[in-house]
């Protein structure tokens, strides 16, 4: 087939093959783009009848879902009988299982999307009839497609029999789909939504277990089972609410288990745990209550907007703009309650991935991630950062999540407090304490600052794999040369005024550092009183403070594109630390250091004893660069001119702690998903300003 | 033995919304091990409750039988058959 033509699709390869015949990669003469084509085998469709199969194809082609493969044709030329689909690069869930299961993150992020294929399908009156880890795709960004809705054949008691018959000489591509077959299709019964949901518990039940719940060694002993045997108990390390989910899809009676694909959504979406709440406050006549956020209005994200991730000390806020940044949906509280001191968004390898911090007063600081821009965020059961044991030491919170480099797309660094390091090198899933810093002899005799001690930035060079900055307050600035192995003082020259020694090789209570990748030799830096540049790596540092009304301050930043000009947000002293004479001023460099002008169009200049925290001050890619900071007062400036003027885009947050700013851009179809249908249980009211709509209307 | 672990209502996404779990105990067990129990009913309790040192989190209160085991020995104190133990997030905040 390959180099033949149906129709305007030119066939380039052979993607695989299944019950239903072979699937192509194809190539859209007309449209100009490539196409999944799976071509009918002939046997379907003599079985089925080409008008009945013709119709079940259009009825799918109509299913238009985030989480389903959408249809584009159904075509016939002479005998062939094709479908033509979307293409989707990616792995089948069989592929990624492994032996010993999925994590619990990973097996409730898919089957999340997955259950929102079945209901939307289901809610059209489709019925899958052959769902399979071999029908569900896994895509680089980690999204979910269901394959082949509807276009299943309907089996007949006597192929059932045959399948089961033939079981152990079966060809692979039958072999897939009997341990997915329900009891009542084994003996008969029209498949129907209450059998996709059966199937959906196979399918949960292999992805956490990393075996089939029903199995033997013929196809007699693989129906027995169904037909007969509870499903084996699942490993220790499957949560118990997970295993209580997949046990009701397994209920050999199908009026036992879920009756909608939405109720087993809902049941995974609780356990992912996106917000608190309590389902059953009937439950509970007395206790706390929290609030259903489950109908809190979610961001739409499209290509090529800019994102800003804001974390307070009282939870997390999301805006999106289109380019212009003109106006700002907002959504949010996120983690209501918990304070969120480091956020960063991961769009390496295809990704549009939302990191976070929560920390919570009560039950401990956790890093959680969400890919479908704050719909769905994880939870996970066990801490991923922990200090080893024999430490003694307890994570207390994290301030900074920071992306490895591009090429090194999996690596992801977060500073800590008590202060120290971890890295990951499977893109967050799994951490380690970097031991060459936590066991540094300096260590001991760092000196916890007003905040705590902690790590607060983390600069990887953008030129030298080997080489990277980080910052503790209050130990100063710290380089490695081989990859964290070990790690050198990098103060000299930097002033401490809390300690009789002015300059100590190391103590020094540095509140940021930054570099341009252009020229990564060069720092500049803030400290606690001073303001810094470093020509040669951190090896020595030269005062730069002309200029400014104070060289007090916390925040920092980088212009994106002028490897010059840097951008500072002055603080009147260590005793008060708020903007000098009440006015909210901005100052930037463009010499690199040599001189600070002050920038204040449209900031307030009166009464406004404002603070901006370290991480509060971002900026995005675009040209002209858009540049954002948030105050303790809980107010949202930003810059759409490089800083010339300013204006206010939020106020009556939580003291802001966090803002980051990314430029989303995506492959093809919008990465956000639907928002929920249906009339939200718990609106929020979510601070606006007259530019501010409310997230999410469409 | 038998004991009763009642849940706030932020860790009850860990318990399956259940308000409180009861768990068979090996007779003679101390509120940790009580705890270890629980912690293997639901994973997710573990890190929310205790550090990874293995402490009781500074603003999280266990009580066995309405005494704060802060005075009663902490982790070490016995839990008798039938007791309650609740875990109680502490009035602080900021």
């Amino acid at each position: 087939m390959i180099g033949q033509t149906l129709d305007h699709y030119r066939i380039v390869a052979q993607l695989g093959e299944g019950g239903m015949g072979v699937v192509y990669r194809a190539r859209d003469e007309v449209l100009n783009r490539d196409v999944a084509l799976k071509l009918l085998a002939q046997g379907a469709l003599e079985k089925v009848g080409r008008g009945h199969l013709l119709r079940e194809a259009q009825t799918a082609s109509s299913l238009s879902h985030p989480n389903i493969c959408t249809i584009h044709q159904v075509g016939q030329t002479g005998d062939d009988f094709y479908v033509v689909m979307e293409l989707i690069e990616g792995r089948s869930l069989s592929d990624l299982l492994t032996t010993t299961g999925l994590s619990m993150e990973i097996v409730t992020r898919y089957g999340v999307q997955i259950a929102d294929a079945l209901a939307h399908a289901h809610d059209r009156g489709i019925v899958h009839r052959d769902l399979k880890g071999s029908n569900v795709m896994v895509t680089a960004e980690g999204r979910v497609k269901v394959l082949d809705f509807g276009l299943a054949t309907r089996m007949e008691r006597e192929e059932i029999s045959e399948l089961t018959l033939s079981y152990d000489t079966l060809e692979s591509k039958l072999v897939g789909t009997l341990p997915y077959m329900s009891p009542e299709v084994l003996r008969g019964h029209k498949a129907d939504h209450l059998s996709d949901l059966w199937a959906f518990g196979v399918l949960l039940y292999e992805a956490a277990a990393g075996r089939l719940p029903f199995r033997g060694n013929t196809g007699f002993e693989v129906t027995s089972a169904i037909l007969r045997e509870p499903p084996p108990p699942l490993p220790p390390t499957v949560p118990h609410g997970l295993a209580a989910v997949i046990q009701r899809c397994l209920m050999k009676e199908p009026p036992e288990r879920y009756q909608r694909a939405s109720e087993v959504r809902a049941a995974l979406e609780a356990l992912q745990g996106a917000v608190l709440q309590s389902r059953h406050p009937s439950e509970e006549t007395r206790g706390p209550r929290t609030l259903v956020l489950r109908g809190m209005e979610h961001l739409t994200v499209k290509n090529g907007d800019v994102l800003l991730l804001v974390g307070t000390n009282k939870g997390a806020f999301l805006l999106r703009s289109s380019r212009d940044r003109s106006k700002w949906d907002v959504a949010g509280p996120y983690f209501h309650g918990q304070g969120v001191y480091a956020m960063a968004y991961d769009g390496r390898n295809g990704r549009h991935r939302l990191w976070v911090s929560t920390n919570s007063l009560m039950w401990g600081t956790f890093l959680r991630s969400s890919d479908d821009f704050g719909r769905i965020w994880t939870n996970p059961l066990e801490a991923s950062i922990r200090f080893p044991i024999e430490s003694g030491a307890a994570l207390k919170n994290i301030w900074q999540i920071c992306l490895g480099r591009a090429e090194e797309p999996e690596t992801l660094y977060c500073g800590v407090e008590p202060a120290a390091l971890f890295e990951s090198r499977d893109g967050g899933e799994s951490w380690s304490l970097v031991r060459g810093l936590y066991d540094h002899p300096q260590r001991p005799r760092w000196m916890p600052s007003n905040g705590g001690l902690f790590l607060h930035t983390v600069v990887p060079d953008p030129g030298k794999r080997e080489r990277m900055y980080v910052a503790v307050s209050a130990g100063g600035v710290y380089r490695t040369e081989d990859c964290g192995n070990t790690w050198q003082a990098r103060n000299s020259g930097i002033r401490v005024v809390f300690m009789p020694e002015k300059y100590p090789e190391f103590g020094q209570c540095v509140h940021k550092i930054v570099l341009h990748e252009s020229r990564p030799e060069r720092l500049f830096l803030q400290n606690h009183w001073g303001l810094y540049r470093s020509d040669n790596c951190g090896d020595s540092w030269q005062d730069i403070a002309r200029g400014v009304p104070s060289d007090f301050g916390f925040a920092m930043l980088m212009h994106p594109h002028d490897a010059d000009c840097v951008f500072i947000l002055p603080v009147e002293s260590d005793e008060f630390r708020c903007t000098p004479e009440g006015r909210l001023r901005v100052y930037r460099t463009r010499n690199a250091g040599g001189s600070w002008e002050s920038l204040e169009r449209g900031l307030p200049q009166q009464g406004a004893y404002e603070t901006v925290l370290r991480d509060a001050f971002s900026t995005d890619s675009l040209d002209p660069a858009g540049i954002y900071f948030g105050t303790r007062s809980g107010k949202l400036y930003a810059s759409r001119d490089a800083g010339k003027g300013w204006k206010k885009i939020l106020e009556g947050l939580p003291q802001i702690v966090c803002v980051k700013a990314a430029v989303i851009q995506m492959d093809g179809a919008p990465a956000a998903r639907p928002h929920a249908k249906g009339k939200p249980a718990a609106k929020r009211k979510t601070p606006r300003m007259k530019s501010v709509r409310r997230g999410n209307r469409r | 033995m038998q004991v009763v672990f009642n849940i706030p209502g932020p860790l009850r996404e860990f318990t399956e919304n259940r308000s409180s779990v009861r768990l068979e105990v090996k007779a003679g067990a101390d509120l940790r091990e009580a705890l270890q129990v629980l912690f293997a009913a639901c994973p997710g309790l573990r890190d929310r409750v205790l550090t990874e040192s293995g402490e009781i989190r500074r603003h999280v209160n266990i009580f066995v039988a309405n005494e704060d085991v802060r005075y009663t020995g902490g982790l070490a104190t016995a839990v008798r058959g039938g007791a309650e133990i609740s875990i109680v997030p502490a009035i602080s905040g900021g």
